[in-house]
């Protein structure tokens, strides 16, 4: 039993991680209609921000992680205002180019200003764990699950009940008319952005207590967009029950299926495709993924 | 008041879409813009909305001026704040989102957020249906509810002129005599110029005070809507009240008739 629920608390750690890339992901799509490959890329230099402040400045960690916070930010804002404000409406497939462009931009840039080692994140948390009546927890993952609980809750009053949120839904459903109501629309896209960033920098903070800070994190991305797909692209609730799920389900993987040998047959590193694997599952049984819904018709 | 001056629109840089308009709406009152399909209404009070990026919608010549300020080059966000609002062919409803949060996107531009309240509830009188509605998924409403939440939306903001497009669209007779009904007491109770962009000359002749006919982009007659009611022309061709079409659906109705004896 202990071990199912370490298991578990595992999984909501790291999909607490996808959870937030993908809801970052979702509301830029919805807001502005770009699929932004570059997430896990802004979660990789957000944590190297942080790893800046709190390891080689000597800041502390409450200090540092603000900081990334508003960097994470700007970054988005900065990305938006350069390169895709002037993308909006254009096809999805230029703007797919142009983000995995950017991407890989990012990527060298970072390993031209960090390295390409590995370093580790100083942060109150590392090398400490909670046990708690047997179930043993490192300090990190427990951190990373509250805080994560506390944003999504901070995410849906803000999307339901600010006006801010409200225009934000309202104006990811029909653009024109959002003008039409007096919302100005490009600063719309821009808090999109930076809403993006801001997630992906925590996220790339809460990662790098899990493993280390290096330029490969960002391959996270791919998994919280597969996450985002999952939960049906359309809401914050489906981002976040999307990368709950694939944390979960590849923390089961990892612990009952990885390194497994059947005959000759050896399973490998199996939790690296969970996420996949469960993916093309529901996609196969509910092709809107699982929180998206088919269009409501207009009369 | 808003003013149109010789109004040139394109749309892609070659299709001329009005070809020298002018209107006026006067404080407080009732315009009504008449014109059969094509004819240019709607890119006249979209671009009075100030939308053109997103339409290819470009000002070739012309001027559009509101309370003295020219607001040909103004974004769609700062027309509004200057108090015209536009209710869109089509409705244009949030249809994911519910009725009430419709509502609070149209008070967006208020900014004195304590009128809020206020407003949601003056909403609410002059159409209770929404109220009943206000938790449902809008694109769940009847058309007509959605033509009353559009309208209820635009009046949030408190403008001073609301242009509204087309809002007979495909609704019964009976609905859009009360939508109608409502427009008016809207404009006599709170003072709110009205544009009103209609096909159906009969409904909006019925509560305007003044109408402009307008034809491919140019406009062909204007005056009170006394005297547009009685001018032949437009009974005529607007109001389908001319002898022969009178005698035709008499005969029609009488060739009905027997069709129906002989079958019973
Ligand atoms: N987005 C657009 N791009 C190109 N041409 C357009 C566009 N919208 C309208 N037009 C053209 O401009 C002219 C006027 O159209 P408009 O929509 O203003 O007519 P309308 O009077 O509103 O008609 P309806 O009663 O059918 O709504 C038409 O010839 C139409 O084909
Ligand atoms: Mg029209």
């Amino acid at each position: 039993m202990e071990k199912i629920i370490e298991i578990v608390l595992s999984g909501l750690s790291m999909g607490s991680i996808y959870s937030l890339l993908a809801l970052g992901f979702v509301l830029i799509f919805k807001s502005t209609g770009v699929l932004n490959f570059a997430q896990g890329e802004f979660a990789m230099v957000g944590a190297f921000i942080c790893y800046t402040f709190a390891s080689l400045m000597k800041l502390p960690y409450l200090v540092a992680f603000p900081i990334a916070i508003v960097l994470g930010a700007v970054l988005g804002v900065v990305i938006y205002a350069l390169f895709l404000r002037r993308m909006i409406g254009e096809s999805i497939f230029s703007t797919i180019m142009l983000t995995v462009g950017l991407a890989s931009i990012l990527t060298s840039t970072a390993g031209l200003i960090w390295g390409h080692d590995v370093y580790l994140l100083a942060s109150p948390f590392t090398n400490k764990v909670v046990s708690i009546r047997g179930i043993i927890l490192s300090q990190g993952a427990l951190y990373t699950i509250l805080v994560s609980l506390i944003l999504f809750i901070v995410f849906l009053r803000f999307f339901n009940h600010s006006l801010l949120g409200i225009s934000m839904k309202g104006t990811a459903e029909d653009t024109d008319t959002a003008g039409l109501m007096g919302i100005n629309v490009r600063m719309i896209h821009m808090i999109a952005w930076a809403i993006g960033g801001i997630v992906a920098a925590l996220a790339g903070m809460f990662l790098a207590e899990q493993s280390f800070v290096r330029l490969e994190m960002s391959h996270v991305g791919i998994k919280a967009m597969a996450a985002a797909i999952l939960g049906g692209m359309d809401s914050i609730a489906g981002a976040v029950l999307g990368g709950v799920i694939v944390g979960i389900v590849e923390s089961f993987a990892s612990s009952y299926l990885s390194g497994l040998e059947f005959a000759n047959f050896h399973t490998g590193d199996i939790k690296e495709v969970a996420a996949f694997a469960v993916m093309i599952l529901v996609l196969m049984i509910r092709p809107q993924g699982i929180f998206g819904k088919e269009k409501v018709e207009r009369v | 008041m808003l003013t149109v001056t010789n109004l040139e629109i394109t749309y892609n840089d070659i299709i001329l879409a009005l070809k020298g308009i002018s209107l006026r709406v006067p404080k407080g009152r009732i315009v009504a813009l008449l014109g059969a399909n094509g004819a240019g209404k709607s890119t006249t009070i979209r671009t009075i909305s100030g939308i053109r990026k997103t339409l290819d919608l470009k000002i070739e010549d012309g001027q559009v001026e509101f309370d003295g300020q020219v607001i040909n080059d103004l974004e769609p966000h700062e027309i509004v704040a200057i108090g015209l609002m536009q209710v869109p062919e089509g409705r244009r409803i949030f249809a994911e989102l519910t009725v009430e949060e419709n509502l609070i996107i149209g008070s967006y531009s208020l900014s004195d957020r304590r009128k809020f309240v206020q407003n949601l509830e003056r909403a609410f009188t002059y159409f209770p249906i929404l109220k009943a509605r206000r938790d449902q998924m809008a694109g769940y409403l009847s058309g007509g509810e959605q033509q009353m939440l559009a309208i209820a939306r635009a009046l949030m903001a408190d403008p001073k002129l609301v242009m509204l497009d087309e809002p007979s669209l495909g609704l019964a007779p009976l609905v859009v005599q009360e939508i109608f009904e409502i427009i008016s007491r809207i404009n006599q109770d709170e003072g709110v110029g009205i544009l009103l962009v209609e096909q159906n000359a009969t409904a909006a002749l019925s509560i305007a005070h003044h109408g402009y006919i307008i034809e491919t982009g140019r406009i062909m007659l204007e005056g009170t809507s006394e005297a547009l009611k009685e001018n032949r022309d437009i009974r005529e061709f607007y109001l389908g009240l001319t002898e022969v079409g009178a005698k035709k659906s008499f005969r029609d109705v009488k060739h009905y008739k027997r069709r129906k004896r002989w079958l019973s």
